[in-house]
């Protein structure tokens, strides 16, 4: 079918309805060219993007050097995974990873119906401060953990025993529960993210249908509704639990201390905490993680495979909205509260700090701008800031771009090498981000010379590119997965080439989504530092870069100045995406 | 330890002849040679330091080559500069880094010799350079303590006070079982006092967190009332809060930060020059002002009254680059 939508128009140039022509015509040409070749080139750049620096993590694991020193081919780091302390740091891991993900769907999916399926006031505004503590910088929202819910000084605490007159305190960070809770505040909004489209571009008629032969609200929901979404839900669930298992501020920041160990502090002290960074047990380590995220995939695929989950057809619909009544009081106490418990509480105490001369010491006499003005007066910071930026906008844009056209090859399609495809623009999600950071550097640094990625922005980027595009091929795929084919084929019945079909239909469709997924992107680029600080350059310093060198450097206080700015950032960024949703439904 | 001074004072001397026997003239040529490479790229585990680059822009203003830094953690530099070099890329110039890591990549091979440098003849004892390594700065690591939580005379007074059943439960520590502070304290601690000392502060049951700038606010806020080993260079940034640094009696600890020429460096006489002038007295000041022990003779005096009385105590020790595996395989078998 989509060959012969292709072979309809040969010699006609692409209109990719706001791509840039040339690019649009130059990739065009190449699916033209023949599926084979499109497939290929397709593979040959996801394989670049992934395959290659894990080829080069695979021979580090593999080999008793890393690539460029002699040393000999052995078992060793594999070997030395089988050990009782192993196995308790991977019960550790899957359990924690296991708990938040699971806490967290059920808080996402709560807060997602609130805010997309009933008439609880105030909708739009409580979207965006739900999703805000997804961008606030981990290790901002630790700090502010660490004061607020310290067992002996703890402000909570404190305010408890005066309360109370009790000496016990209520709440400890540093233990289990205090990891699994501030690595909640990130996958709840991220989780939230992925289905409340879900909720949105659901057609109601399959609701409706479920009531009029006579379910209750909770077998509709569960039967029907549930059921619809659980390409985004399982999508989001093992994205969520992936991230979970790759965490790295949260268990070294409030499981460490406790004794607590999971697989990524376990590989950081294989790299950073020898004499001799342990290369090859760390890299054996995290294939071993990657063998643990791949069961999880198939899994994934298993369940849904063969199932058709379209909601979104080509008739008119639009989504329904429950009205609670007095109880939707109830459903904004609930949207309040998490955004209470997530953000007014740490970003309150972030404010605070950006006041005062120290972090957590509130004297009237150590009150000061002095933390602003060094950021303002900062070079360096407005220097990776435009780097950031023009990595930001053109990796996340590149990212959706290769997102969407994978996605699209995956979902809608039946070419052989789909699957492949899939698995290669997985790869990058399956290992955890200071173990694929070496494999980058090492991939990179050993390119032909003639071929300048080395040293450049072009790395960065790529590794951004490869970083994000799982997350991008997730978003788009679940949105695509409810698009009904018949709008597709309608279409390209009406002449529309491949690329036009993409572009005017599925992407305009998805459109949602892929804004979703952008601003995911972009703020994950914000953030990566695993990849940034091997690959970065003199001259090309990120945001990430300069904030640990802040925090290494004795200033908080000025990270969290930055951390209120791209707070301030995101506000305005989905802001500006809620606004161009809600114009573009009400022209859809 | 008369063995150590006489073999440090040998290298020095013979350090210094060539450089001594380096004419004005030669050294001339280095400067110039060194102008027109006009560029310097520098590799530094010194992260988020202003103190590297006061002495940059001072080399930039006297001598007008442009000095790119790259920072990163000891061990991502060292990853860095090898896999460059395997791959043929020679990009980085000068490598500044812990003594072990530098140590290590010595071994590796990723140095050349410097060729000389004049202001080598005046670094002092302890510290010691050859014909590729020379001391840039040393920090040194003592306790911290609340003042509001301690009173006066009741701080330890030596580190074998940490073990005093008052502190049970209630010390934040760096990581013995990682490299850094703790792994330096646990390394000269244990040669000084042996295992049984390791054991009895072990039952004691430390707090181990590697944020080192959190864990001196924490300790400030009175979470804790201790906090050992302190980078003493960070008190100047919180000597405002309720805090107090103690140097017990058998002295600091230290670990040296090394300067070493990359093997085919781009700009090797940049790197040259580069170096000298991180020796010079007014380069090495501030770092004293900082809290950093200088390397070289003639510093201490000049630096600030309030780091004076600091960096006259006396050093008690370091970390053996040899050892450095051994020592932390045994802070694993202890801290558990």
């Amino acid at each position: 079918m989509e060959q012969a939508a292709l072979q309809r128009r040969p010699g006609v140039a692409v209109d990719a309805g706001g791509l840039p022509r040339r690019l649009a015509t130059a990739v065009a040409g190449l699916f033209r060219g023949g599926r084979p070749l499109g497939l290929a080139a397709l593979i040959a750049v996801l394989g670049f993007l992934s395959l290659y620096p894990m080829g080069m993590l695979f021979y580090g694991s593999l080999h008793s050097a890393p690539p460029g020193l002699a040393g000999e081919y052995n078992l060793d780091g594999y070997a030395a995974l089988a050990t009782a302390e192993n196995l308790i740091v991977l019960a550790n891991t899957v359990g924690i990873s296991f708990v938040k993900t699971a806490l967290s769907l059920a808080l996402a999916i709560l807060l997602a119906w609130i805010v997309a399926r009933t008439d609880t006031p105030a909708r739009g505004t409580l979207e965006v401060l739900i999703t805000l503590p997804f961008f606030i910088p981990p290790i901002l929202t630790a700090t502010a953990w660490g004061m607020l819910g310290n067992a002996q000084v703890g402000t909570i605490n404190l305010a408890w025993r005066w309360l109370t007159g009790l000496e016990t305190p209520i709440i400890d960070v540093f233990s289990y529960g205090g990891v699994i809770w501030h690595m909640m505040q990130y996958s709840t909004p991220f989780i939230f993210l992925f289905v409340v489209d879900a909720f949105r571009a659901m057609d109601p008629a399959l609701e409706e249908s479920s009531r009029m032969s006579r379910a209750t609200r909770s077998q509709t929901f569960w039967r029907i509704t549930f059921a619809l979404m659980l390409p985004v839900t399982t999508s989001a669930f093992i994205l969520s639990f992936i991230r979970g298992i790759e965490a790295f501020e949260s268990p070294v920041f409030f499981g460490t201390p406790v004794g607590i160990e999971v697989l990524t502090t376990k590989i950081y002290a294989l790299i950073n905490h020898q004499s001799q960074p342990q290369y090859q047990s760390a890299t054996a380590l995290g294939f071993a993680v990657m063998v643990l995220m791949f069961l999880l995939v198939t899994w994934q695929w298993r369940l849904l495979g063969g199932r058709s989950f379209t909601t979104v057809t080509g008739k008119g619909y639009s989504p329904n909205v429950t009205q609670l009544g007095w109880k939707r009081w109830i459903t904004f106490a609930i949207c309040i509260a998490f955004f209470i418990a997530t953000v007014a509480l740490p970003v309150g105490q972030l404010l605070l700090s950006s006041f005062f001369q120290f972090f957590g010491f509130y004297q009237l006499d150590m009150l000061t701008l002095e933390h602003y003005r060094g950021v303002w007066h900062n070079r360096e910071f407005w220097s990776a800031f435009a780097n950031t930026m023009l990595l930001g906008v053109g990796g996340a844009s590149a990212t959706m771009v290769l997102g969407a056209i994978v996605a699209y090859v995956t979902t809608r399609t039946r070419w052989q090498g789909r699957r492949l495809i899939d698995v290669l623009a997985w790869l990058p999600w399956m290992m955890p981000g200071m173990v694929l950071g070496i494999g980058f550097l090492w991939g990179f640094a050993m390119l032909p010379a003639g071929i300048p990625i080395y040293g450049t922005l072009w790395a960065l980027l790529l590794a951004y590119i490869a970083l994000g595009t799982p997350v991008a091929v997730r978003v788009t795929s679940s949105a695509y997965a409810q698009i009904s084919n018949d709008i597709e084929e309608c279409s390209r019945v009406h002449g529309a080439s491949w690329w036009q079909t993409l572009w005017r239909i599925l992407v305009a469709l998805a459109w949602p989504a892929f804004a979703v997924g952008w601003v995911l992107t972009f703020f994950g680029i914000m953030r990566k530092l695993s990849a940034s600080i091997l690959l970065y350059s003199p001259g090309s310093e990120v945001l990430s870069v300069v904030m640990l060198k802040m925090w290494t450097g004795g200033k908080p206080e000025e990270v969290s100045v930055i951390g209120l700015f791209m707070l301030v950032l995101v506000l305005v960024f989905r802001w500006v995406q809620l606004r161009l949703i809600k114009t573009r439904i009400s022209t859809l | 330890m008369l063995k150590r001074v006489l073999a440090a004072a040998a290298t020095i001397l013979a350090l210094a002849a060539p450089a001594a026997g380096q004419t004005d003239a030669e050294w001339q040529k280095v400067v110039e040679a060194a102008k027109k490479e006009g560029k310097l790229v520098f590799y530094t585990a010194s992260i988020g330091s202003p103190f590297y680059k006061d002495v940059t822009r001072s080399f930039e203003a006297k001598y007008g080559i442009r000095v790119e830094a790259l920072e990163a953690r000891a061990s991502e530099i060292r990853e860095r500069v090898r896999i460059e070099q395997a791959a043929g890329r020679f990009i980085a110039d000068l490598h500044h880094n812990g003594a072990t890591t530098t140590w290590l990549m010595q071994q590796d091979g990723a140095f050349q010799p410097h060729g000389g440098i004049p202001n080598a003849r005046n670094i002092m004892p302890p510290y010691e350079a050859d014909e590729i390594r020379l001391p840039s700065d040393v920090t040194s690591f003592v306790i911290l303590v609340n003042r509001a939580m301690v009173k006066a005379g009741d701080e330890p007074k030596s580190w074998k006070d940490l073990i005093a059943p008052k502190w049970a439960g209630r010390m934040l520590a760096d990581d013995t079982r990682a490299l850094g502070g703790g792994a330096v304290f646990f390394a000269v601690t244990y040669e000084a006092f042996g295992k049984e000392y390791h054991e009895k502060l072990a039952a004691q049951k430390p707090v181990f967190s590697r944020d080192l700038r959190n864990n001196e606010r924490r300790t400030a806020r009175g979470e804790y009332p201790l906090y050992f080993p302190f980078v003493l260079a960070y008190y100047t940034q919180i000597k405002t809060l309720p805090v107090k640094v103690v140097i017990p009696q058998e002295g600091r600890l230290y670990v040296r930060f090394d300067l070493a020429v990359l093997k085919n460096a781009p700009h090797p006489n940049a790197a040259r020059l580069f170096i000298n002038h991180f020796l010079e007295v007014e380069s090495q000041l501030v770092y004293a002002n900082a809290g950093y022990s200088p390397v070289v003779k003639g510093v201490v005096e000049r630096s600030s009254e309030d780091m004076r009385s600091f960096l006259a105590t006396k050093a008690m020790g370091t970390t053996v680059p040899q050892r450095q595996n051994e020592m932390l395989d045994l802070a694993k078998q202890l801290y558990k």
